[in-house]
Parts: C-alpha cells; sequence; structure tokens
C-alpha cells in the first residue's frame, strides 16, 4: 500500500475524529488537536519535506472538516511539520521524551502563527487569552504525542519492510 | 555538495507550498464567505463528510447516554430530597390536624360547660386501666383543682363516670360501663325512671324499668338526677334493644354509652358551684 494512501487514511481519520468527537471535550479553551504531533513525528522520522507535506495536507483537511477558511491551518501545521524535520538528524529520536518536548514546541509555534496569520489575512482569531489556551493546547498534544508517535514509526517501519 | 543541494531543493520545496498556501488563504479572505472548498475540496467532503456525521451522531448517542445517567443520580438526590421534605409536611399536617381536633373537642366541652350549672373543670385523661380497658381511666386533675370523690365526669356526647380516687394531681374515673357503677336514669321520651348499669364491656344494662313503660330502642337515656352524684339531664345513653320476659314485672334493655369510652381524650369534670 502506498506511503500517501496510508497517510491519507490516518490524517483523515484523525481529522474526522478531532472534528466529531474531541472537538465537544474542551479543556480551558484547548481543544487536543491529534494531526500536529502526527505532522511533528513525520517530520522527525521522514524530513522537513515530508513533515511540512503531511503538515500541509492535515492542515487543509482540518480546515475543510471544520468550516474554517482554507489554508489556516494548513499554512501553521506545514511550518510546524517543516521545523520538526529540520531536527532530523540532529536529534536522538529513541528518547522517549522526544514527541511530547517537539509537540509541546511546535504546538506553541503552531499557535503563535495562528494568531499572526489571523491577524494579517483578517480571518480572525481571538487574542485576549491566547497565552494560557496556547500553553493548555500544547500540553494537550505533548500527552498525546508519544502514543501517535509510536502509531507512525510503526507505519514507516512496515513501509519499509515492504520495500 | 549533494547535501547542499539537498537542503536548497527542501527550502524550494517548503517555499513553494507555503506560497501556495498563502495563494490559498488570500483567495479566501477575498471571497465573499470567505471559504472556497474548490472542486478537490469539494470532492473530499463528498466522502469524509457522511462518516463525519455518523460519528457525530455516535458522539450525540454516548453523550445523551451519558446526560441521563447523570440525570438518574441528580433524579435520585432530589427524590431524596423531596420525600423528606413530604414527611416533613405529613408529620406538620397531622400536628395541625391533632391541634384542630383538640380545639373542637374543648370548643364542645366549653359549650357544655356553660350549659350545666356545674363548674366545670377540663381534664385530660393520661392513663387507663390496662387490666380493665373500659372500667376507670386517670386524669391530670386531682384535690388542688378542686377535684372532689364522686365528681360527675362526663364530655359533650355524654356522662363518662364518675370520680372514685382523688390525689393532689391527678384523679381516677369510674366509667359508667364499669360493673361497680349504677346510675339513675329517665328515659327522656317516656319519662319512665331506671337504672342502668355496667357490665365490665362496652355495653350497659338498663335495669328497673316498669313493665308498664313504653320503651323502644333509640330511645334516650338522661341521668334522672337521683342519687346526688349526676346533675339532672345529662345524656347516659340510647337503648340498643327491649328485653320483655314473659310473666315479669320488669323490662331490661341494652344500652350504648352516649360517649365514647374507648377514645376519650379530655372530658369535663363537674364541681359544685361554691
Amino acid at each position: 500500500m502506498s506511503r500517501a494512501l496510508i497517510y491519507g487514511g490516518l490524517l483523515a481519520g484523525a481529522g474526522l475524529v478531532q472534528t466529531a468527537w474531541l472537538a465537544r471535550i474542551e479543556i480551558s479553551g484547548a481543544i487536543l488537536d491529534p494531526l500536529l504531533p502526527i505532522a511533528v513525528a513525520v517530520g522527525i522520522l521522514r524530513g522537513a519535506t515530508s513533515g511540512a507535506v503531511v503538515g500541509l495536507a492535515g492542515g487543509l483537511l482540518q480546515d475543510l472538516l471544520s468550516g474554517g477558511p482554507l489554508g489556516v491551518n494548513g499554512l501553521t501545521k506545514l511550518v510546524v511539520g517543516f521545523a520538526s524535520g529540520l531536527f532530523e538528524r540532529s536529534i536522538y529520536i529513541e528518547n522517549p521524551l522526544l514527541p511530547a518536548v517537539a509537540t509541546f514546541a511546535g504546538t506553541l509555534l503552531s499557535e503563535i502563527l495562528l494568531v499572526v496569520v489571523g491577524q494579517v489575512t483578517g480571518l480572525g482569531r481571538e487574542t485576549a487569552g491566547a497565552l494560557p489556551r496556547a500553553l493548555m493546547q500544547a500540553v494537550l498534544n505533548s500527552l498525546a504525542a508519544p502514543f501517535l508517535f509510536r502509531g507512525v514509526r510503526r507505519i514507516e517501519v512496515r513501509l519499509e519492510r515492504s520495500r | 555538495m549533494s547535501e547542499l543541494l539537498l537542503g536548497r531543493r527542501r527550502i524550494a520545496v517548503f517555499l513553494v507550498l507555503v506560497l501556495f498556501t498563502l495563494v490559498l488563504l488570500s483567495s479566501q479572505s477575498r471571497s465573499a464567505d470567505r471559504r472556497n472548498v474548490g472542486i478537490i475540496g469539494q470532492a473530499i467532503l463528498t466522502i469524509l463528510l457522511p462518516v463525519q456525521a455518523g460519528m457525530v451522531r455516535i458522539a450525540d448517542g454516548i453523550s445523551g447516554m451519558w446526560e441521563r445517567f447523570t440525570e438518574i443520580g441528580r433524579l435520585r438526590v432530589e427524590n431524596a430530597r423531596l420525600r423528606a421534605q413530604v414527611e416533613a409536611l405529613n408529620r406538620e399536617v397531622a400536628r395541625l390536624r391533632e391541634q384542630a381536633t383538640a380545639a373542637q373537642r374543648l370548643e364542645r366541652l366549653l359549650d357544655l360547660r356553660a350549659q350545666v350549672s356545674y363548674n366545670g373543670l377540663a381534664g385530660r385523661v393520661i392513663g387507663r386501666d390496662p387490666s380493665r380497658w373500659f372500667s376507670t381511666v386517670v386524669i391530670d386533675r386531682g384535690s388542688r383543682d378542686g377535684v372532689t370523690r364522686n365528681a360527675p365526669v362526663v364530655t359533650p356526647e355524654g356522662v363518662v363516670g364518675r370520680v372514685i380516687e382523688v390525689t393532689p394531681f391527678a384523679s381516677r374515673v369510674l366509667l359508667i360501663v364499669d360493673a361497680r357503677s349504677a346510675v339513675g336514669v329517665l328515659v327522656q321520651r317516656s319519662r319512665d325512671a331506671a337504672v342502668v348499669e355496667g357490665q365490665g364491656t362496652d355495653r350497659l344494662h338498663l335495669l328497673y324499668l316498669s313493665r308498664a313503660a313504653q320503651v323502644e330502642a333509640e330511645d334516650l337515656l338522661v341521668t334522672s338526677g337521683l342519687g346526688g352524684v349526676f346533675p339532672r339531664g345529662l345524656v347516659v345513653g340510647r337503648i340498643m334493644s327491649v328485653k320483655r320476659e314473659e310473666g315479669a314485672l320488669l323490662q331490661e334493655a341494652e344500652v350504648e354509652p352516649a360517649a365514647q369510652l374507648g377514645r376519650l381524650e379530655e372530658v369535663l369534670i363537674l364541681l359544685p358551684r361554691q
């Protein structure tokens, strides 16, 4: 099975779970976003280009399903996925804290970008209470990151074996 | 060298993707409803939206179940609170009913006191003879209240009995149904004189009634005033049945006491006016 199809399915599944189920569980204004840890994981495991592509695809899918302006999440996750990939060779991927720490930093970057993009394009993003919300969002994503990282890694191992 | 090329290619791809997204974003911000998903987006949504709707329905179902579950707990608490409230209100209603009936009884006692030429002293029944239920009762009035031996005791319904023992704070009353009790009576309708005696049951026995007396069931008996204990005219009871034996000089009858002796609560002790 092709990598694109598998990641397409993974992103669609994660996007659907987020918009249909996780969106109901709001903690201090934050909602778990599984697409971001996936983009971070792909960036770390496959490199910046793959991270950027998966991030963009996941973000656009999220925009499509959530009904928001198309491209807002696409751009932020593209940047986060790419940025994660820049550390591809300089970090020790077996470190158990890596997914959580990388996702925490990636989420903060994403939240900053969302505010900036919203302000620049006029598509709007409420800035009041943005910092606590961003921190909570980073915590939530970091908690889910180790599981999603393990899942992405398993996909990669299987794809490598099937070659 | 290849590393450098790879890095440049990576940057180039990134910039192209960013450019693409910015173009997409700017087209969104320019469109009237700030959202234009295009043909590809429409196709993706056509596939995913039904799935999303199904997942939302599942979540709604689970959410509804959870709400019902928590609602049951809340209703249980509410139910317990309301039950406690109902019990408290029932107790209050019972207390108020008791007060109302006591007030009615006392009102009737006051009426009776105004009718008789004795001083009426209201008393409360505080004890009954457990061995002989219908024979004697103890009332909360004694010699300190002016109660004397043989003082008549009545209720608005009729004669109860007479005082046989007096202590400073309580007295014992011999009920008219006691076998030791005898009261001189008149048949109210025919004015025939007779005596009612207790039998140790809840009925009285009418004795010494002339054979010529025209009495029948439902006739009312009142005290005759003879004997010096009960004043004249107090209701004693009602004739239930008359017994006329062949050749006998007198006739007898069974009488139901007018006062409800099994349910006495407040009574009036009649004391001679000073």
